[in-house]
């Protein structure tokens, strides 16, 4: 029994290990080498892209240990059996997840002119957003027509 | 307090600098970091390009347009539905 429990331990302890070597990367997001890609260079101009990223995640673990379940009625219980040998219950776990985005920002033009910053805009989630917020503009005034005519 | 500067954290670092010409560039970003017990969240974002030439060292910062729109967007929304919203209240008044 007690070599089950360690065996558990050991197990549990590594997935411990390799969830803390996960998380360290994600938060190797953090840094600036991140966000800034290689620069391109083309001609007499060199371009670096700019990007935010955002990313989280998450673990858990755990083992339990416990005694045999009790005989039911009708078995017999085996008086003899050495204690190392009887059943005994454990279990144990580990589970975990995460998530990751990106999206470019502007670009730095370095050229014969000089540097430029460059932001880049992305129509489609304007255009969302726009459509979402006129769709909520226009429930509250459809409320606001009802309560007024009611 | 020290518990919450431990699980939230927003940093702004500098990256490696990089030279192309005489001009020499240092990328800034900031990061926000979230550590819980289990987990964490990190989100980093381009603040800013040091841009030094000729020993005189110019700040760029990078805006982030999109972002700007579509806040923009969702405080409109919300000052007009408050808007509404206060005006539907007066009414049934």
């Amino acid at each position: 029994m007690s070599h089950m429990f360690s065996n558990l331990a050991q197990s549990l302890d590594k997935r411990q290990e390799q969830s803390l070597e996960v998380m360290g990367k994600l938060f190797g997001a953090a840094q600036p080498g991140a966000v800034y890609g290689e620069p391109v260079v083309s001609g007499n101009y060199t371009v670096i892209p700019a990007c935010e990223v955002a990313g989280g995640g998450g673990f858990g673990f755990g083992g339990g240990f416990g005694p045999a379940p009790a005989p039911t009625a009708g078995e017999t219980p085996d008086k003899g059996e050495p204690q190392s040998q009887r059943p005994v219950s454990g279990g144990g776990g580990t589970g975990g997840g995460g998530g990751s985005t990106g999206r470019p920002v502007a670009v730095i033009i370095i050229g014969p002119e000089g540097v430029a910053v460059r932001p880049v805009v992305d129509v489609t989630k304007i255009t969302l957003a726009f459509l979402t917020a006129w769709g909520a503009m226009l429930m509250m005034l459809g409320k606001m027509r009802r309560a007024g005519g009611g | 307090m020290t518990r919450f500067n431990e699980m939230f954290q927003l940093q702004t670092a500098s990256g490696n600098p990089l030279t192309v010409g005489d001009v020499t560039l240092t990328p800034q970003s900031q990061a926000l970091i979230v550590r819980w017990p289990a987990g964490g969240f990190v989100w980093n974002r381009p603040a800013a390009i040091l841009v030094e030439r000729g020993g005189q060292t110019e700040r760029m910062p990078i805006v982030d347009v999109t972002r700007i729109v579509q806040l923009g967007l969702l405080g409109f929304s919300w000052v007009f539905s408050i808007v509404v919203f206060i005006k539907l209240t007066r009414r049934k008044e």
